[in-house]
């Protein structure tokens, strides 16, 4: 207790070395809050983006189509009829559902080809899954029939194609002939997805079935619900109404995607922040207990010659190291609280900031990122800026503690 | 029984290749309760003898018995303890803790044993201040004391803890003369007082004065040992 207070005391002695360390945990601390509440940001609006734009909340299909969805196959087909008889809306939180039909295609303008993926769609139906409609940046959405297509801005600039410009889009049919769908450029769009901005072409549905010879039948079907965290529970009630209908066909959530493992990476790099963080802390701890040993050379002799054994004073330096970590650690988190405060309420315009349309590095983020609040990143970071001052203190501290009494009392 | 006994104690450093001997073969016995002088020319051995004796190093050759315990055998462990319960050091820059007040100095020492219960730990250091001289400076850090201010501090610290012998290499030797004598005869006092064992160097003559047996060391041997009333102290 009383070398608790003694190690406390000595951290009063030098107050601007111990606040510039703790300055320098505070800082690591802060950034990692920091870098995790924009990721956790990021993540959450790449959920929305994939959600909003591709999966929906609920998805219908065949699982056998399910398993090979990628290829977008022209099998596993849901005919049209049998949904008809089920009545999606009565599911808890519905508020629309979109027939689609995916396939493979290549766009070409006359001169050039790109591969897309196509989507035969009911207009209506589409406008009601996803926000697409204050999306146009010109033209605007086909009707069913019509000979147009719907794509991104970006994918009709790398084809030079504007509105009125006509494209034809090479498919191979049901039975593998190959066919094509010769349309008018209606309408493009630019959204917070980038596989919309760059790959998708929006067909009518009914010019894509007849071009892909499936007759009335869909890849799958993709509801909305007003919230995510209803997806559960409207996914069990759709399972048993369907059940009555066609056995093979099965829902699947928004999460069951594969396309939501960015929170992986971002857990990488999370850790990655972290080691960064620990080094500096270490480092400067390590830098900090050597300089107070040199300085208190004469006083370690004293204390020896008192009768203080070694590990007694390898815990006054541990101790007063821990205490800078606590210092650190704590500033830190206040100061990565308000931070994160602040990105929740107010966002950072990241578009504005670097000048660049961050879509096209794939970061789905149109406009400002908001942060998102993860209690868990503020205990592991401070309960991680506390263990590594603890630890990376011990070996300097034996060090100091080791040294010859005689020579330390005599020690100028 | 002798509270200390030194046999052919030797000790040599190792400089580089060159070997200096500090001391070459010193015999000693003190009593309990004796005021013992260790005088000499500077590098005659004064503080390596002290540092033998103190536990905070180990002779080249020969026997140190400390209240019975034959020191060699001990491990670093082992000394550290019979210094924390029964040495008190004073140093000639005083090594007092800067970040502690003189009352925590002191307590320092006294806490380091574990004996004591709160009220009569506070009793004693009181006590102990205020038999050095320190009345009303408890709370004062070392940096807003005069030298000697800061020596009693040291007397006080090395005595709280009733140790069975203090050390004192050289203490007076920051101080100007009065204050050296104040020092001096609170170390009298403290011995008169407490009985306990004081052996201090020095190589001035007027410190000297105050010991009631003097030692004197040559090129690392005693070439003269007497009691201040004149008695030759035998070997
Ligand atoms: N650590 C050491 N290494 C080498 N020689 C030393 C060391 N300490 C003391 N000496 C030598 O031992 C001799 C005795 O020194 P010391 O005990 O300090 O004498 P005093 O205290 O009487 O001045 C001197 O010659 C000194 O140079
Ligand atoms: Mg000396």
């Amino acid at each position: 207790m009383f070398l608790t207070k003694l190690a406390f005391k000595n951290l009063a002695r030098h107050r601007t070395r111990t606040l510039a360390v703790g300055l320098i945990i505070a800082f690591a601390v802060f950034f990692y809050i920091m870098y995790d509440s924009l990721m956790a940001g990021m993540n959450e609006m790449s959920y929305e983006a994939i959600i909003d734009y591709e999966t929906g909340h609920l998805q219908i299909a065949a699982s056998a189509y399910w398993e090979e969805e990628e290829k977008l196959p022209l099998d596993h087909l849901i005919p049209l009829d049998l949904l008809r008889m089920t009545s999606l809306a009565e599911v808890q939180g519905y508020q629309g559902s979109s027939a689609e039909l995916s396939f493979q295609a290549r766009l070409n303008n006359g001169i050039n080809e790109l591969p897309v993926v196509g989507r035969g769609v009911v207009p209506e139906e589409l406008m009601s899954v996803f926000p697409l409609s204050d999306k146009f940046v010109e033209g605007k959405m086909f009707a069913l029939g019509e000979h147009k297509v719907v794509m991104g801005k970006r994918l009709a600039d790398l084809l030079d194609l504007d509105i009125g410009d006509f494209v034809t889009l090479l498919v191979r049919d049901k039975h593998s002939t190959f066919n094509t769908i010769e349309a008018e450029v209606s309408g493009l769009v630019h959204t917070i997805n980038p596989n919309v901005n760059n790959f998708v072409v929006y067909v009518p549905l009914d010019i894509a079935q007849e071009a892909l010879a499936v007759g009335d039948a869909v890849s799958k079907v993709v509801v909305r619900l007003e919230r995510k965290e209803q997806a559960p529970l409207a996914s069990a009630q759709l399972e048993d109404k369907l059940r009555a209908v066609a056995a093979d066909l099965a829902v699947y959530k928004w999460d069951d995607v594969d396309a939501i493992s960015f929170s992986r990476y971002a857990a990488a790099e999370n850790r990655i922040i972290l080691g960064i963080i620990l080094l500096i802390a270490g480092i400067a701890i390590i830098n900090t207990v050597i300089l107070a040993a040199l300085e208190r050379m004469r006083e370690i002799g004293t204390m020896k010659a008192m009768g203080l054994e070694v590990r007694e004073i390898v815990y006054l330096f541990v101790m007063e190291s821990t205490g800078i970590g606590l210092l650190g650690g704590l500033i830190g988190v206040v100061l990565g609280a308000l931070e994160v405060w602040y990105m929740v309420r107010h966002g950072i315009d990241f578009a504005a900031l670097v000048q660049l349309d961050m879509t096209s590095f794939g970061v789905p983020v149109v406009g400002r990122i908001y942060g998102k609040w993860n209690p868990n990143a503020f205990i592991t970071v401070f309960a991680f800026a506390v263990a590594v001052s603890f630890l990376s203190s011990i070996l300097p501290g034996y060090w100091a503690a080791a040294k010859d009494p005689i020579q330390a009392i005599q020690h100028r | 029984m002798a509270l200390l006994e030194l046999r052919g104690v030797a000790k040599v450093y190792q400089q580089g290749r060159i070997a200096v001997p500090a001391l070459r073969g010193i015999d000693l016995e003190v009593e309990a309760g004796e005021f013992v002088a260790i005088f000499g020319p500077s590098g005659s051995g004064k503080t390596t003898l002290l540092n033998l004796i103190g536990c905070l190093d180990k002779p080249t050759a020969g026997t140190l018995v400390f209240d019975g315990v034959e020191l060699i055998g001990l491990d670093q462990k082992g000394l550290a303890k019979v210094r924390r319960e029964n040495i008190g050091f004073i140093f000639q820059s005083y090594n007092l803790i800067p970040v502690l007040t003189a009352y925590e100095n002191v307590e320092f020492a006294i806490r380091l044993l574990n004996r004591h219960d709160k009220r009569e730990l506070r009793e004693r250091v009181m006590e102990m201040l205020a038999a050095v001289g320190l009345e009303g400076l408890e709370n004062r850090k070392p940096n807003e004391l005069s030298g000697g201010q800061k020596q009693r501090v040291a007397i006080a610290r090395a005595l709280v803890k009733e140790p069975k012998l203090v050390l004192a290499d050289e203490p007076t030797a920051n101080l100007d003369s009065k204050t050296s004598e104040e020092v001096l005869e609170v170390m009298v006092k403290m011995n008169k007082e407490l009985g306990t064992t004081f052996i201090f160097s020095t190589h001035d003559p007027r410190v000297m004065e105050y010991a009631a047996r003097l030692v004197e060391i040559r090129d690392g041997l005693i070439s003269s040992d007497r009691r201040r009333d004149g008695a030759v102290v035998s070997h």
